[in-house]
């Protein structure tokens, strides 16, 4: 026990004795993870803004014009045992017209003197969540046109597949950031934690020639490494929050108007966590492959 | 306690040592002797296994240190003491926390490394300055210092490598007391020195090496 609080006692005493690597570690960690930090966010947000565009996605039925009554009731009933419609709504003709008018009224004039409705009555289908991919939606339609009495389908399904593809390139460069950043901040610890380790030289010989066994004189340095990573997560979710409220505030009444804005939100606290594991990790990495350098260089 | 069997080491391809034999008792105090490039340091390093040997067999307290895993090197110096002519003190701890080391690396509980290093540093005669930093003692308070921290596990054997080279005759003198204090005790010591006064104030055994080769072992007095 008394050893493990000298060897944590160690790491925080190294990590304030060298102030100055110590702040260029956490900095450079701090930017590289804040960049990756961008992607990630970007990334979550798109993917929460598909999520909400994908429940507002929905399936429209455009029904022959005259269909009987007994026709649009059977055909109710056939979309109602359909797997992946959540819910189903009937429009007829005279509620068309009276949406249309409601949605634009500056155009309602259009539809003066034409004598008959020209709208044609409709079910709005509703999508479940598992069915709301692209490719279902195209399964669903394909089943539902030779449909006897549906006379069009209509569904915005090009949007929904760029933007799933944006989404997969986004995720893909976010991968890749990630992996490259990752690589930096593991080198700039290593190279760093190196630094120290050739400055202190001197008095890990003095420990290896007490008795120190390998394990006690390198776990201060994965410690401190740590510590580092773990330090420089912290920073980066502060700069990248510092940075996220910017851009709203940035963003303002526009966003707000179109309303973007409140559908952005920053890493939950899973995430945010994570980023600080993430540190913590990268710099114990760092510690350990410049303690490995070290060792071999000693040799 | 220390035995040499034809121990031979090359720095690129030069001898440091060559054929050397000697045994070592138990409690004996053991002058080694001769000019620079002799191989007294090469034949330390080889004690406390910082080298190893290219030829020959080194037995310390029975066990081979030639064939010695790595990671059983430790434990084999938590049964010796050292001691160099740099005083290898560590700038950044005080006095105390420079002589409480080994036994902070065996995991000795507090209470016995506060008695144990009291001890240490009253044997050396510099309790009082227990709170100082190396760098603020004179040269011969760090050699001290240095020697508590060597004493302070009651090591079997105290192996030292120029104690006196830092320091003018007459601290050298009181660091040699020392030495023959330790040993009067029962822990075998060897000294390295090239310091012909060092030979004349000990009167013991004195082992000369030349070139790497062992070429006088002059048993005096005891």
């Amino acid at each position: 026990m008394r050893v493990v609080a000298y060897l944590v006692r160690e790491a925080f005493s190294n990590i304030r004795v060298n102030r100055t690597t110590t702040l260029i570690a956490v900095a450079t960690t701090a930017f590289t993870l804040a960049c990756f930090g961008v992607f990630l966010l970007l990334y979550l947000n798109l993917r929460g803004v598909i999520s909400s565009l994908q429940d507002d996605i929905q399936v429209v039925l455009y029904l022959d014009d005259g269909l009987p009554a007994q026709q649009v009731s059977d055909l109710q009933q056939r979309l109602k045992t359909e797997p992946g419609i959540a819910s189903l709504a009937y429009v007829s003709k005279d509620q068309a017209v009276a949406d249309f008018r409601a949605q634009f009224p500056s155009e309602a004039h259009l539809l003066q003197g034409l004598g008959e409705n020209p709208l044609p009555a409709s079910f709005v289908v509703t999508l479940g969540p598992r069915f709301r991919s692209s490719e279902s939606i195209k399964r669903l339609a394909d089943r539902m046109k030779d449909i006897p009495g549906v006379a069009q389908i209509q569904y915005s399904r090009e949007w929904v597949e760029n933007l799933a593809t944006v989404i997969g390139y986004v995720e893909l460069a976010a991968i890749a950031v990630g992996a490259i950043l990752s690589a930096a901040s593991v080198t700039i610890i290593a190279s760093i934690i190196r630094l120290t380790l050739y400055a202190r030289r001197d008095e890990i010989e003095i420990m290896h020639l007490i008795g120190a066994t390998g394990a006690f004189i390198r776990i201060p340095y994965l410690l401190e490494g740590a510590v580092l990573g773990a330090l420089g997560g912290l920073l980066s979710l502060a700069l990248l929050k510092g940075g996220f409220e910017f851009f709203k505030l940035q963003l303002g009444a526009p966003g707000r108007l179109l309303g973007i804005s409140s559908g952005f939100s920053f890493f939950p606290d899973h995430i945010s966590l994570l980023m600080v594991l993430v540190g913590l990790l990268l710099g114990f990495t760092g510690s350990g492959v410049s303690l490995l350098r070290f060792g071999r260089a000693k040799a | 306690m220390i035995q040499l069997f034809h121990v031979s080491k090359y720095y690129d391809r030069r001898p440091a040592l060559s054929d050397v034999n000697l045994q070592i008792a138990k409690g004996e105090f053991v002058l080694l002797m001769g000019p620079s490039g002799a191989g007294k340091t090469t034949l330390l390093k080889l004690l406390f296994c910082a080298e190893s040997p290219d030829q020959g067999q080194i037995l310390v307290q029975n066990r081979n240190v030639a064939r010695l895993r790595r990671s059983d090197v430790p434990y084999l110096r938590r049964s010796m003491g050292m001691v160099f002519q740099d005083f290898r003190l560590l700038p950044k701890k005080n006095v105390f926390e420079n002589v409480a080391l080994p036994l902070v690396v065996q995991g000795a509980s507090a209470f016995e490394t506060k008695r144990k290093v009291t001890e240490a540093l009253k044997a050396v005669g510099v309790e009082h300055r227990k709170d100082s930093r190396p760098t603020t003692l004179s040269a011969g308070e760090q050699q001290r210092v240095s020697i508590a921290r060597a004493i302070v596990n009651g090591p079997i054997i105290l192996l030292a490598d120029e104690p006196t080279g830092n320091l003018d005759p007459e601290l050298a003198g009181e660091i040699i007391e020392l030495f023959k204090a330790i040993n009067a005790r029962g822990t075998t010591v060897m000294v390295a020195t090239h310091n012909r006064q060092v030979a004349d104030q000990v009167s013991r055994r004195v082992v000369t090496l030349n070139q790497g080769k062992l070429v006088s072992d002059e048993g005096v007095g005891q």
